[in-house]
């Protein structure tokens, strides 16, 4: 460090103890460095970070709220961000390709003392070639962890009043829906419930790959349906799975059940 | 998409399906066993006599094709088949005598032509009933045995869920990412010359020891899997101690009960997972266990950021549906409630 002010940090992960751990061997590789503060997610990381500006950032890429990534994103260039993580192979390669800094915990004082001495040798943030490359590297970061996130397309769980509580039903359980003027008759491999959500709204939420529409007023789970008996005037039956009820197929669904 | 459509029990698929060759057969062999029959006691040669039992077994046999495809509500499924068959062969009869008389219905009443029309009547109506009765019993057995046959496949569907379920239960392995920070925990905690590092390191390896994939585990008890639980939620609580609460609260006298291993555990990981874990300021976890009678019921319960309904179930609430079935058999059942104001309770209720 060339300059006149002392060098300072700012620390974010969730695990107190991981925060005392890292604060504690900077201050014995870096004696000089002040640790202005500590965050206990991403938000407070920004927030502090805004408060403080510090010129360097250790961001956890695991935090509760806002994490890691999406800090950096927000800090950008402004200060030199050094990730930390536990194990995170598809975030690794992506550091080594942007040629970002981290660290892997457990770390040790070697792998430490090497990012403290890159960190020192820096000068001031906006001529960095690492913070050129941050915003390419964090912005497909961010991809992944939202793949890794599960994907938002379709419902996967039916919320239900059984008596005073609202049952989750995952989809997979659910037999067919069938609504009458005011109420849809949701009913699953334990019970059965009335839900306000209308056939419509349901059926362009479920997934289609597994639950059709088969009347105006009925959706059923392709997987539980048993057979298929076509009836008189181009409608036909379905019957389920170990279950007595007969669903109506109307003339406008009969073609999604044509014979293979 | 397109599912095969089944053949068709009622309407025209049904009424053709019945004229097969195997029942045509029959009826011919009947007919030609009634002319035999009747053919010394009356006055017209044999082909006469044939000509009318064969067209009066295609009139039955056209009538009792129609009853089953076209059943009527009021009548019974067999009875159905059974009355068409009764009207139908006096109906049938006299069609014959009428045609064979050209129309003269006072020609019929003369003694001779009448013990005819009588006798050819009752041979439709005993064979036609009998075979009706008979027809109908078949396909009913041919339909207990497809149901039959259905249900084997329904259990051998099960078992395998419950095998994939044992078998992903071997492979699971300890989240490489809970690992390492736990490990940077205990490492932190024993460079700082911590004394609960000792504690620490007691819980990680009674949860390292349960979560390593084994393949007999001779009895597992409840009180096992609560060991098990506690460890889990005392290394979070190392590593959070600021956001994880938790409470265990299970009557000491079921400890010894027989429970599927990491059962509650993988209500409890994803509690911390997705319920407290996601959550800035973190929650409560409680794990509870009652018995009420003949019903065990067990709960995790926490006040985190909930379940959103869009959200994937994880393989593991799947996993677990299996393997509690396999285990307890189909009184064990998993289901999920959401609290109010927010968090999830998972419940599992066991009937004994």
């Amino acid at each position: 460090m060339n300059t006149t002010r002392a060098s300072t940090a700012l620390i974010a992960d969730d695990e107190p103890l991981l925060r005392e751990h890292l604060a504690r061997h900077l201050a014995r590789l870096w004696p000089e460095l002040q640790i202005v503060a500590q965050a206990r997610n991403g938000r407070e990381a920004v927030e502090l970070f805004d408060e403080h500006e510090p010129q360097i950032v250790f961001l956890d890429v695991h935090m509760p709220g806002l994490n890691g990534i999406e800090a950096a994103r927000a800090i950008g260039r402004r200060a030199q961000i050094v990730f930390v993580t536990a194990y995170e192979q598809y975030a690794l390669q992506a550091f080594e390709h942007g040629a970002l800094d981290y660290l892997v915990k457990p770390f040790d004082d070697a792998r430490l003392a090497d990012t403290v001495q890159r960190l020192r040798k820096r000068t001031a943030p906006p001529h960095d070639m690492a913070a050129d490359a941050l915003s390419p590297v964090l912005d497909r970061l961010a991809d992944e962890l939202r793949l890794r996130t599960p994907p938002r397309s379709f419902l996967q769980w039916i919320k239900a009043s059984v008596g005073n509580s609202v049952r989750l039903i995952p989809v997979t359980q659910v037999v067919y829906l069938r609504s009458d003027e005011k109420y849809t008759l949701v009913a699953w491999d334990g019970g059965e419930a009335l839900i306000r959500k209308t056939i419509r709204e349901l059926a362009d939420e479920l997934d289609p790959e597994h639950f059709v529409q088969v009347h105006r007023s009925v959706i059923v789970n392709l997987h539980h349906v048993a057979q298929v008996v076509r009836s008189l005037n181009e409608t036909a039956d379905v019957h389920l799975r170990g279950r007595s009820e007969v669903l109506p197929v109307s003339r406008s669904y009969l073609h999604l059940f044509r014979q293979m | 998409m397109a599912l095969p459509l089944t053949p068709a029990r009622t309407g025209w698929p049904a009424f053709l399906g019945a004229l097969r060759a195997p029942a045509v057969a029959i009826a011919i062999t009947l007919a030609v066993a009634a002319a035999l029959m009747i053919n010394p006691i009356f006055s017209p040669p044999f082909t006469v006599v044939l000509g009318r039992t064969l067209f009066l077994a295609m009139v039955l046999l056209l009538t009792y094709a129609a009853a089953r495809a076209w059943p009527v509500r009021w009548l019974p499924h067999w009875l159905a088949p059974v009355v068409a068959i009764a009207a139908a062969a006096p109906l049938a009869t006299l069609a014959i005598y009428l045609m064979a008389t050209g129309g003269d219905f006072g020609a019929i009443l003369s003694m001779e032509r009448l013990s005819g029309f009588v006798l050819i009547t009752l041979c439709g109506l005993v064979f036609g009933v009998l075979v009706a009765l008979g027809a109908t019993a078949r396909e009913r057995e041919a339909l207990a045995r497809s149901q039959a046959l259905q249900f084997e496949l329904e259990r051998s569907r099960f078992e395998t869920e419950a095998l994939d379920a044992r078998l992903s239960l071997l492979q699971a392995q300890v989240e490489p990412h809970f690992l390492f920070n736990t490990l940077a925990n205990v490492q932190a905690l024993v460079e700082n010359q911590s004394p609960h590092a000792a504690d620490v390191l007691k819980s990680l390896i009674a949860y390292l020891r349960a979560a390593m994939p084994r393949l007999h585990d001779e009895q597992p008890t409840l009180g096992n899997e609560l060991a098990l639980v506690r460890a889990y939620l005392e290394l979070m609580q190392m590593r959070m101690p600021d956001r994880l609460r938790f409470g265990i609260d299970v009557p000491a006298a079921l400890n010894t009960r027989r429970f599927p291993p990491m059962a509650l555990l993988t209500l409890v990981e994803n509690a911390v997972r997705h319920g407290i874990d996601p959550a800035e300021d973190g929650g409560r976890i409680d794990v509870g266990a009652a018995l009420r009678g003949n019903t065990l019921t067990l709960w995790v319960a926490d006040d985190g950021v909930g379940m959103d309904p869009r959200a994937q179930p994880g393989t593991g609430l799947q996993n677990l549906r299996a393997r509690l079935a396999a285990f307890f058999g189909s009184p064990a059942t998993l289901q999920l409630d959401e609290r109010s104001p927010r968090g999830l309770r998972a419940e599992i209720v066991i009937r004994t």
